[in-house]
């Protein structure tokens, strides 16, 4: 009987051996092959897409495919972890098994992604993290927008648009997401209640960025408060089932409509249609992603950091495609 | 006295499922917000908001009756919303084909999922979840991951917006002097057909028998699995018809509309009072059901509660409306 544990002891130190000897062995390839980035032999890019069953990410990869387009010396892999980090993790894992030359990603939460991000890097992958930010700083550049910014640059249209005075009604995104919080933080800013004391924001309520949700809760505001003069809905579509609620009790014409995001079907097209008064870019950096991507093929030096600005898009400016704020 | 007139009219369960409407109205009738809960537009409103759940819980109630569960009634309203708008807007085709198509392809969802409960006896909680995760991917499969709307084209190019097609309209407008909402109307013709079903044919009748005990009445000669199929089909057109209407409230097709859906629905069959374990309970209870949720969320809503606090009250209210419904059964039984 005791010979049956020693046996299995030294057994499995010998497999803990190999086992722990195996990645050091491939890890130590920093001489990874890469492609030639010809047309024979592409570069391959990996992207790593965390969700999408939001409009707004898959308009980030129809972005990125576009912007690919014209390089027939690149290939890109496409994977959507569909909302679930330890999904996304195998997907990174993947890739980097695969073979590719440049990790794009677009991280669902930071802390579980960070380890993963990192070891890509460490074997010699150049990583562009977007919009979402991993930790610490083993990875090669960000792309993102400054949702605080355009929550400030609409408070203060707002501000403007209102003359000064009057009553405003915000319908919030999910405010345990960033985007949410942020989007509040900045209007507040942008708004500046202490200097414009004239301005009320008389109802809030989140609507966790459905657009039932918004009407429903305006349809509430409606109810309970009068003269209401603006909606800022941290969203486009949170805008437009704002817009329908009031439309439904006659009062929309008295009102304008702020919203976030600025999709070609969606915010800039319900601006065209007269529906909303305002809508701003919340731009998905695939193009600057992949642009960024080429100088690091070619090994031209980029900033750590790329911050993305916006695009305000309103009755007077859509048709020449908006205007940019910088 | 009058607790004794209590206890005997707590025997009707459909007295039980009054009882937490009335503490609700009462809530709204204390938590007015200045007078805005006596408004009938504050009414006209609740009611459209629950109309596309109450729709689906029109089909929920013959399912559950069955004695079995349809998670996949949200996919297959996100499925209909998208199907719906793509007929109508891209393809251009007519109102009344489109809806046929739609309620259609919702009711032979819906038999198939019937088909694997009746036929091969695998959990309906599965065969429905199995189902609710592939009408989600078809709906995203055939909307290309986007919303479909007027200005969605058929080739690669965008097209310029049309101008949206009558039936949106005509299903989010107010009707009778703008005090109605047509899709509550839609709701009310659901669960009359509903009421109808269940009480008036032979099939209601079998629907109960076979969610009571399978195996009587299948000896008693009830068609079960025929049954089972009907119900779940019903389950299934009812979501095409919410989806419609979602489509028409929303003006475009959303795929990921919906999600979450089936939860709400079950919620209403289970507060009027119907039993989960089948053949026990009915459509004027899920009515009931759907009042006192939507009035739930209306006075949330009013009082501009926050999110945390209205998710964890309406978690308290659901789970105190149930045990009271218990409650109040076992008492009159004895």
């Amino acid at each position: 009987m005791p010979m049956f544990p020693r046996r299995a002891f030294v057994g499995t130190l010998v497999c803990l051996c190999t086992l722990s000897a195996l990645p050091s062995c491939s890890s130590s390839g920093s001489d990874r092959k890469r492609h030639a980035g010809t047309p024979d032999d592409p570069y391959v890019i990996g992207m790593s897409q965390c969700n999408l069953g939001e409009p707004w990410r898959v308009q980030m990869n129809a972005d990125i495919k576009r912007a690919t387009s014209p390089y027939p010396n690149i290939k890109i892999i496409f994977k959507d972890a569909q909302n679930d980090s330890l999904t996304q993790r195998a997907h990174v894992e993947e890739l980097v098994a695969q073979g590719i030359d440049l990790l794009v990603i677009s991280p669902k939460e930071a802390a579980p992604l960070t380890q993963p991000v990192a070891d890509a890097y460490k074997k010699g992958i150049p990583v562009i993290v977007l919009d979402r930010a991993v930790q610490g700083e083993e990875y090669t550049v960000f792309i993102g927008a400054d949702n605080k910014k355009i929550g400030r640059e609409a408070g203060k249209w707002a501000v403007k648009a209102l003359g000064g005075k009057g009553k405003i009604v915000e319908l919030k995104g999910l405010m345990t997401s960033t985007p949410g919080q942020d989007r509040n933080a900045g209007f507040r800013e942008g708004l500046d209640l202490a200097n414009n004391k004239d301005i009320q924001v008389v109802f809030e309520a989140d609507m966790a960025w459905l657009e039932p949700n918004a009407r429903k809760e305006m349809a509430s505001a409606l109810a309970t408060q009068s003269d209401i003069q603006l909606v800022y809905a941290h969203n486009d579509p949170g805008a437009h089932g704002a817009y329908l609620a009031a439309k439904e009790a006659d009062k929309h014409g008295a009102m304008k409509f702020i919203g976030i995001d600025a999709l070609p079907h969606e915010g800039i097209r319900y601006v065209k249609d007269g529906i909303l008064d305002a809508t701003f870019a919340y731009p998905t950096g695939g193009a600057e992603a992949i642009e960024t991507a080429i100088k690091i093929l070619q090994g031209e030096k980029v900033e750590k950091k790329i911050t993305l600005g916006t695009r305000i898009y309103t009755k007077e400016n859509v048709a020449k495609g908006g205007e940019e704020i910088k | 006295m009058f607790v004794e007139r209590l206890k005997i009219a707590m025997r009707h369960s459909f007295a039980r499922a009054l009882l937490p409407l009335l503490l609700v109205l009462f809530v709204g009738l204390v938590f007015n917000a200045n007078g805005a809960f006596f408004a009938w537009s504050t009414h006209r409103s609740m009611l459209r908001e629950i109309s596309v759940h109450g729709i689906l819980a029109c089909g929920m109630t013959v399912v559950i009756l069955a004695g079995g569960i349809d998670l996949a009634v949200g996919s297959v309203l996100g499925l209909s919303a998208v199907v719906f708008a793509w007929l109508t807007l891209p393809f251009e085709l007519s109102a009344p084909l489109s809806l046929i198509a739609v309620v259609f392809m919702g009711a032979a969802l819906g038999a198939l999922s019937g088909g694997f409960v009746a036929r091969y006896r695998v959990q309906p909680f599965v065969v429905t979840l199995a189902m609710m995760v592939f009408a989600r991917g078809l709906a995203k499969l055939v909307s290309g991951g986007e919303k479909i709307t007027v200005a969605t084209s058929l080739g690669a190019e965008p097209a310029a917006p049309k101008a949206l097609p009558a039936i949106f309209r005509a299903l989010d407008t107010k009707m009778f002097g703008g005090n109605v909402s047509a899709v509550t109307l839609v709701f009310a013709a659901c669960a009359l057909a509903t009421w109808l079903f269940l009480k008036h044919l032979r099939a209601g009748r079998y629907v109960y028998a076979t969610g009571g005990n399978r195996e009587a009445a299948e000896l008693s000669g009830v068609p079960t699995s025929l049954t089972l199929i009907v119900a779940y089909a019903l389950s299934g057109l009812f979501a095409a018809i919410a989806g419609i209407c979602q489509a028409a409230q929303e003006t475009h097709g959303d795929p990921e509309t919906g999600t979450g859906y089936e939860l709400e629905a079950i919620a209403m069959v289970v507060l009027g009072g119907t039993a989960l374990s089948g053949g026990r309970g009915g459509m004027g209870l899920t009515l009931l059901g759907a009042l006192t949720m939507g009035y739930l969320q209306k006075i949330l809503s009013l009082n501009a509660f926050q999110t945390e606090a209205r998710l964890m009250l309406t978690g308290v209210i659901l789970l105190a409306a149930v045990l009271f419904q218990k409650f109040a059964n076992r008492r009159a039984a004895t």
